[in-house]
């Protein structure tokens, strides 16, 4: 068994398939015969939280937001997943020890990272044999219930990290601003957006609609598989496919949005996680957060184009999937 | 079971002694005088109308960044609508008296389903999306025939149906609970009065089906059909 340690999760996104992933940007690996989605396979997933306080909050505060992060995606009624906290340990996230391990590390250079996520992966079959999230106590963090002025919320990061940890990739579903050097986020609809919100937010704390689609997507119950549908097409520009292109799934009837990603040069996407029924489809370039925080930088993505709505409603069906839908769009 | 089954086979059996009878005997005849009694079975077929449903816009909202002073953000409106449509009816009715019929129908439809989409943050082209929809809605009915023995005769009624709403390619069934009320007039033709035009008003109670609420909706119906009275 062939085995790598401590891969980047932006760089190992299932864009490198050529086929399409199933909804969402998963995380994957490469392997002989394609891409494999990134993935645990032994449930429930056991983790230590390191036994060292960082930015204000003790050991004892941090495992108590990190249970009930996990707890929100155990929570989850379309998806199969189950954590248990083992018990502190004087391990530090990042060490190759064969533990999953959440704690802080003071990584000052660091100065725009709240959070990374990090694994071990069996990289023939794709299974997470361990992973490790570090919060970076550069930063001045807060477990308040109500949040904490110029503090960022625990829980609401360890939820995002929980989510990389489980396998899923970014989320593109928000608005973004450029200030000061950076990227300021307007406002998301997605847990695993990758930029968080201000300090003294607690708004990270709930799984959206389009983050239940993901871990459903990954970890699919009985239940999933018979009530949910999806949409499956492609993005075309002139007549060729566009690669990274932003297909979002609006439900009119709940308000509900689920995003995922064109991921091959044929401009081919799939949503899954749909509820069944009418759903209007919109197309964006990804301009709303850093390529690589999204794909691999040496894929090609097109973000010359103009967003667009399909101008059919499509039909997701209960169980089942709405195919060969074809976006086109115009250049800018 | 076995007997409603007996008893309907029965009351059909008779309609179709009755409906040879005086047709054979004589085409001269009144059938005012003696029709509809009980037994008596009434057959229409015509156009239909059905309301639409139309929301108010609503928008496709992100969560928004509380330092931003925004208490949501909206990514584009959305203005969900049903058109109101035009179909196809057939009903079969029996009367049980000279006044009162039990009928049951079938409706058929193909409502046209809207999307208005504007406003886009990104500047997407406003846009209405759209797909169709074949309507099915089977029903039951009890028929008050205001002074049945009348050139014109008013009637009232009221039932319960059955709604199925399938998609465009069978992809998704989507079924629920209709009642109704209506209230119309039969209007005979000629001396024999078996054939006539049927007009009629309602609203239909739903519960299911095809909807962008979830409340249980009313939808005014209108029908004119066709009536041959045996």
């Amino acid at each position: 068994m062939k085995r790598s340690a401590a891969l980047c999760l932006t760089l190992m996104c299932v864009a490198l398939s050529s086929d399409p992933a199933s909804a969402y940007l998963k995380l994957g690996t490469q392997v002989d015969r394609g891409t494999v989605t990134l993935r645990w396979e032994e449930f429930p997933v056991r983790y230590f939280i390191t036994n060292a306080a960082g930015g204000g909050v003790s050991a004892t505060q941090l495992r108590d937001a990190v249970v009930s992060a996990f707890s929100r995606w155990d929570a989850v009624e379309t998806a199969e997943t189950t954590s248990e906290f083992v018990g502190f340990t004087g391990a530090r996230p990042n060490d190759d020890d064969g533990l999953t391990v959440i704690g802080f590390e003071n990584r000052p250079d660091q100065d725009r990272t709240l959070g990374a996520t990090s694994f071990l992966i069996d990289t023939l079959t794709g299974e997470i044999v361990e992973a490790e999230i570090y919060l970076n106590s550069a930063f001045q963090w807060s477990v308040a219930a109500n949040g904490q002025a110029e503090r960022f919320d625990v829980e609401s990061i360890a939820l995002h990290e929980i989510g990389h940890l489980l396998g899923l990739g970014h989320s593109a579903l928000g608005e973004t601003e450029l200030r000061n050097g950076g990227r300021r986020v307007i406002a998301a609809e997605s847990v695993m957006f990758p930029v968080a919100f201000s300090a003294g937010s607690t708004a990270g704390r709930t799984l959206k609609t389009d983050d239940i689609a993901g871990i459903s997507d990954t970890y699919p119950n009985p239940t999933y598989r018979r009530e949910r549908g999806s949409v499956s097409g492609s993005v075309t520009k002139s007549g060729r496919g566009v690669l990274g292109a932003h297909v979002v799934a609006f439900n009119p009837r709940t308000g509900r949005l689920v995003g995922g990603f064109s991921l091959n040069a044929d401009g081919r996407f799939v949503i899954g996680g749909l509820e069944p029924g009418p759903h209007v489809l919109r197309v964006e370039p990804l301009d709303d957060g850093d390529v690589e925080s999204f794909f691999d930088l040496t894929l090609n993505i097109d973000a010359n184009f103009r967003a667009k709505f399909h101008d059919r409603l499509v039909v997701v069906p209960r169980g089942g999937g709405a195919s060969d839908i074809e976006i086109r769009v115009e250049p800018k | 079971m076995i007997t409603e089954m007996t008893r309907v086979m029965r009351i059909l059996a008779t309609v179709a002694i009755v409906a040879c009878v005086p047709a054979a005997a004589d085409a001269q005849v009144w059938l005012g005088k003696t029709k509809p009694r009980p037994g008596s079975v009434e057959i229409s077929g015509g156009g239909t109308w059905t309301g639409g449903q139309s929301l108010p816009k609503s928008a496709a909202t992100l969560t928004a960044n509380p330092s931003g002073g925004l208490s949501s953000f909206e990514q584009f409106t959305s203005e969900p609508s049903m058109d109101p449509a035009f179909g196809v009816q057939g009903a079969l009715a029996v009367y049980v008296t000279r006044a009162i019929a039990i009928e049951g129908g079938v409706r058929f439809s193909r409502p046209q389903l809207k999307v208005g989409l504007a406003n886009d943050v990104e500047g997407a082209p406003d846009i209405t999306a759209s797909t169709t929809m074949s309507s099915y809605l089977f029903t039951g009915s009890l028929v008050y025939n205001v002074g049945a023995q009348g050139r014109t005769v008013p009637f009232i009624a009221a039932g319960a149906g059955h709604l199925r709403d399938v998609h465009t390619g069978n992809e998704l069934v989507e079924t629920g609970t209709e009642y109704h009320g209506k209230a119309g007039v039969k209007m005979w033709f000629g001396r024999t009065r078996q054939v006539g035009l049927r007009v009629e008003g309602g609203v239909s109670v739903r519960d299911g089906g095809f909807s962008y609420e979830d409340d249980r909706r009313f939808v005014p119906t209108a029908a004119a059909s066709l009536v041959y009275l045996y």
